[in-house]
């Protein structure tokens, strides 16, 4: 990429000129826009403080929209309050669940500010923001989708019990060894990982926090600059327009084996042999005899061969489910993945990773939130139960009650609990889950608010007394974050290998394995469960003609 | 230099004889060609799963073993080749003339035992022209495999219309001494022949080793065969900018050990003692040294940069490849050469004939070793190394080490049949050593003190 000095977006100048042209079309100030987003690149930068950037440019705002509600507000009063000696910003170590740090937030905006054309107006509900966004919007998206398919993993969660792989395998008829998906446990110095002998801790706690397994699930990440896309002779390797999957054309593929090559994660498993799995044998969804129907996904052209396990000769690897993607298995899973399906504890987070309601963006942005939610809504191996609906507790309590009593109407609720829910409706920005498909964080939370929005009804929960009952601190937003991350831990977040410059769609929670860390044995052997097999290696050697057992090169 | 004059029955002689000797060489080589083809029918029938490779990562095996080395040794074989008799006619280092036809036959036969192993390695061999060719135009925007097969079928091209321009001068003037039943052959050979069009053609095949001598170390092997490792990030034993030195100085090594061998065999089976000289051998023998030397400078390069100080997976790589028993083996084997080497230009004395065949064998097993280590080394140490089993094992199976017989016997029943067709020695040659040639007065490379 080629960055030319004068331009200070780093997609350069090009895209500079066609955002200037978008601000101009606006009825708002395109030199004040322009010059904002270039103090926005600034901040990100660490040039310009935010408290600057939003001092330097107030006046001019005020006077072009009449208010100015720019994100850098909040940053720009602390440090006028600060300057008074009024205040400290010592409680913004516990700011925002998302775990962002300002520097983050204004990167973003900065990037948001040149890409939309002007972030740095302000996110004002109605204001200029809005008109121009939907204005961009026509001119734009053509070239890329606003779908990609991608998963946040929460390996603090994972307790390595490998039903995804063999959910994967019986989805996808894969040989013994040809692990799509594959999950293992691992430590390095900074980790260390489980002992013998000592209980293995895997449900001892709420979220396999006290494991002491480390894990790691790897499916394949579907990067957006697939190296295996890149290398392949053939185009077999490609990635599919409209939702970003990265699939192999089993029709088109010449075995070359480049893609596993290529692919720094290992995530390719070549057929060697002929499947054990008869291509007849594939099960269609509603005709079980048309195997087609599951094996074959839709594009704008026509079907190609990309799903289920390959036949000989070619390259196989995750797919991330397409013909589910595709509503093939039925409206219900759309925006599922076999894997995501099975994994008892919830740890796979599988969506439209460019969808800020979807799943997968929810559990990013908001891990601690989102990890609440779920455990509370009754998924989890260890959980209490479901929350009782508004319904229920219309018809359970009265205007009489007080915490206590009404906590005892109610089996699954102890105050924790109620502290965990009351913490998530002062958090929840209350953002309707949409229609889309598997928002299901979001449905989540909202019952969590609607059950709380109902408890209100009859107990409040807002007094001082009721506050400190429920450890929420003075009742803030920012108290009731510190509360959740209490409850649920504040995880990091990474991607793996992005320096490798693959750019991939799976973000993980958890501790990211150091460069030396290694693979251990996990809490679930791989050979205790059945259609399952660790070495391949071993199963291949066994066809090899005048192979040297052990031998190796 | 011997006293004989040669003639154009010497250059014949091939062509005109038949011996027990041919039939038994040719008799061995087919049935060498023939094993490979009925394994490699074995091959196909049962699928890749009879080689010992297997997947990296997680299933402990290697993608690529032996077919991929072989491979890249043969395109080596093939460039080195090539770029030795391009050197011959561009710098005018007229006492190599004989060779030069051998080095480009040595091209030639390099590049299909090289074509061989692409078509063997894959897993659907008949999916090559409609899933290769159908999408070339996409692909060869980024897929080094495909600017691979780019380079290689240019190579090909080039080498051939080289080698056939120059074919046409002496088809020409052989004619009459030439066997009556390739007549067709010959006639489509030299079809539309003028005496007038040679110094056309000496203009041509000039621009064309031109040629070959500017892309060899920008485009071929110094450049996108090596860019078939050495830009993927995730196999630090393959990254680095190194490779493409380093593969050039690999395929000179091995194309001179070939060729020296092949002209040793012309000049056993035919007396051609006062043709392909003792001064060629030396000569040649001092160009291996001078390769071997810059080859081992790049590996001391390669390796060092990898074992003073990270970054760790580089570390990794460089200690795994040293200390590699059969690495250590191949290195020596080209140490050993290099000091004979060093040694006979001091002390010529020490010079025989069999020696450089022994050393030119060393070389040629040792840049193969290199080459094939090198493959499966990027699949032992990757950047993402966490996987329990990688780094894996990999064993190459009866199937592939047949492989190497049945391309080398493809190669030689080349040089079989190619001997009784056409002159392997250049009618130039003959008229250059007589003293008669046209172009004799151009400058010359001092010759070697014998």
């Amino acid at each position: 990429m080629s960055t030319d000095d004068e331009s200070f977006h780093p997609l350069g100048d090009e895209w500079e000129d066609e955002l200037e042209t978008m601000l101009d079309d606006t009825e708002y100030d395109s030199d004040l826009g322009m010059e904002m987003a270039q103090d926005a690149m600034r901040v990100t930068k660490g040039e310009l403080s935010e408290a600057e950037f939003h001092e330097k440019h107030h006046e001019a705002v005020m006077e072009e929209f009449g208010e100015d509600e720019r994100p850098t507000k909040e940053a720009y009063e602390a440090a006028q309050e600060e300057a008074k000696g009024t205040a400290s910003r010592m409680l913004d170590a516990f700011d925002g669940d998302g775990g962002e740090t300002r520097r983050e937030t204004m990167k973003k905006m900065g990037v948001g500010a040149a890409a939309v054309g002007m972030g740095a107006f302000g996110s004002t509900r109605d204001g200029p923001m809005e008109s121009l966004s939907a204005e961009g919007g026509h001119s734009e998206t053509t070239e890329h989708s606003d779908t990609q398919w991608g998963m946040t993993i929460d390996l603090e969660r994972c307790d390595g019990c490998l039903t995804c792989m063999s959910a994967c395998t019986q989805e996808n008829d894969l040989d013994a060894g040809v692990n799509w998906m594959y999950v293992m446990a691992w430590e390095d110095e900074l980790h260390e990982g489980h002992e013998e002998g000592t209980d293995t801790g895997v449900y001892s706690s709420d979220f396999n926090m006290g494991s002491d397994f480390n894990m790691l699930v790897r499916p394949c990440q579907h990067c957006t600059d697939a190296p295996c896309e890149k290398v392949c002779p053939t185009t077999a390797r490609h990635t599919r327009d409209k939702d970003g999957l990265v699939l192999t054309d089993y029709d088109v593929c010449i075995g070359c084996r480049y893609c596993q090559v290529a692919c720094p994660y290992g995530v390719n498993y070549f057929q060697w042999d002929e499947p054990h799995t008869d291509y007849e044998d594939i099960d269609g969804y509603e005709d079980p005899e048309n195997p087609d129907q599951i094996t074959h996904a839709e594009y704008e052209y026509g079907e190609r061969w990309v799903d289920s396990r390959a036949p000989r000769g070619v390259m196989s690897k995750c797919t991330m489910c397409p013909s589910m993607q595709d509503g093939k298995q039925g409206e219900e899973k759309i925006g599922t993945s076999a894997c995501e399906s099975a994994c008892p504890p919830n740890a796979i987070q599988f969506g439209n990773v460019k969808d800020e309601k979807s799943d997968p963006y929810q559990h990013r942005e908001h891990p601690s939130k989102s990890r609440a939610v779920i455990r509370l809504s009754g998924e989890h191996t260890d959980s209490r139960g479901g929350i009782p609906s508004p319904e229920t507790i219309d018809g359970t309590l009265s205007s009489d009650d007080d915490m206590e009593s009404a906590l005892e109407k109610f089996e699954n609720l102890d105050q924790e609990t109620l502290s965990i829910m009351k913490a998530v409706q002062l958090v929840s920005d209350r953002t309707e889950p949409g229609d889309e498909e598997n928002n299901s964080i979001l449905r989540k939370e909202q019952k969590v608010v609607a059950a709380v929005d109902a408890f209100e009804q009859y107990v409040d929960l807002e007094t001082d007394e009721a506050i400190t009952q429920l450890q929420l601190g003075d009742g803030s937003e920012r108290q009731a974050r510190f509360r959740i991350q209490q409850y649920t831990g504040k995880p990091n977040s990474f991607k793996l290998l992005e320096d490798v410059g693959t750019n991939p769609n799976v973000t993980y929670l958890g501790e990211q394995p150091g460069p030396e860390a290694e693979q251990v044995e996990g809490p679930t052997k791989y050979e205790d469960i059945e259609v399952l097999a660790d070495k391949r290696q071993d199963i291949l050697d066994e066809e090899t003609v005048g192979g040297i057992d052990g031998g190796s090169l | 230099m011997s006293t004989k004059e040669p003639s154009e029955a010497d250059i014949l002689r091939p062509i005109n004889t038949l011996t027990k000797k041919y039939f038994l060489v040719y008799g061995i080589a087919a049935i060498g060609l023939l094993a490979f083809i009925v394994a490699w029918g074995y091959q196909l029938q049962k699928g890749l799963v009879v080689t010992g490779l297997g997947d990296w990562g997680s299933g402990g095996g290697s993608t690529w073993g032996l077919y991929i080395g072989a491979f890249i040794w043969w395109v080596g074989v093939a460039h080195g080749g090539i770029i030795l008799s391009a050197a011959v006619r561009l710098l005018g280092m007229d006492r190599y003339m004989p060779i030069a036809r051998l080095a480009e036959m040595t091209t030639i036969g390099g590049l299909s035992a090289a074509g061989f192993y692409i078509i063997v390695h894959m897993g659907r061999p008949d999916r090559m022209v409609t899933s290769i060719i159908g999408h070339y135009h996409i692909t060869v925007n980024n897929s080094p495999l495909v600017w691979d097969v780019t380079v290689i079928t240019a190579y090909f091209v080039l080498s051939a219309t080289y080698l056939g321009l120059t074919l046409r001068y002496d088809v020409n003037r052989l004619r009459d001494d030439l066997p009556d039943m390739f007549e067709p052959i010959y006639k489509i050979m030299t079809i539309g022949y003028t005496k007038r069009e040679d110094e056309v053609i000496q203009r041509m095949v000039w621009w064309l080793a031109a040629a070959v001598i500017i892309m060899a170390p920008l485009l071929l092997h110094g450049g996108v065969i090596p860019w078939l490792f050495a830009l993927l990030p995730a196999m630090p034993a393959w990254t680095g900018g190194i490779q493409g030195p380093m593969f050039l100085s690999i395929a000179l090594m091995s194309a001179i050990s070939g060729v020296i061998i092949i002209s040793y065999g012309f000049r056993r089976a035919y007396d051609w003692d006062h043709i392909i000289t003792d001064d060629i051998f030396r000569g040649l023998l001092l160009w291996l040294g001078f390769f071997t030397l810059l080859f081992l400078w790049f590996q001391l390069q390669a390796v060092f940069n990898g074992i003073f100080l990270g970054p760790l997976d580089k570390a990794h790589a460089a200690e795994a490849k040293i200390a590699h028993p059969l690495y250590r083996i191949a290195i020596g084997l080209i140490f050993a050469s290099l000091v004979y080497i060093f040694v006979q230009g001091i002390r010529p004395e020490l010079f025989s004939k069999k020696r450089a065949i022994v050393v030119s064998c060393a070389v040629l097993m040792g840049t193969l070793t290199e080459k094939v280590l090198f493959v499966v080394e990027g699949f032992m140490d990757p950047h993402f190394n966490i996987y329990a089993n990688t780094p894996g094992t990999y064993f190459p199976s009866a199937i592939e080490w047949l492989s190497l017989v049945g391309t080398t016997a493809l190669v030689v029943l080349l040089f079989l049949n190619l001997s009784k067709l056409v002159p392997v020695v250049e009618l130039h040659a003959i008229e250059h050593l007589r003293g008669d040639h046209e172009h004799s007065e151009e400058a010359t490379e001092p010759e070697v003190e014998a």
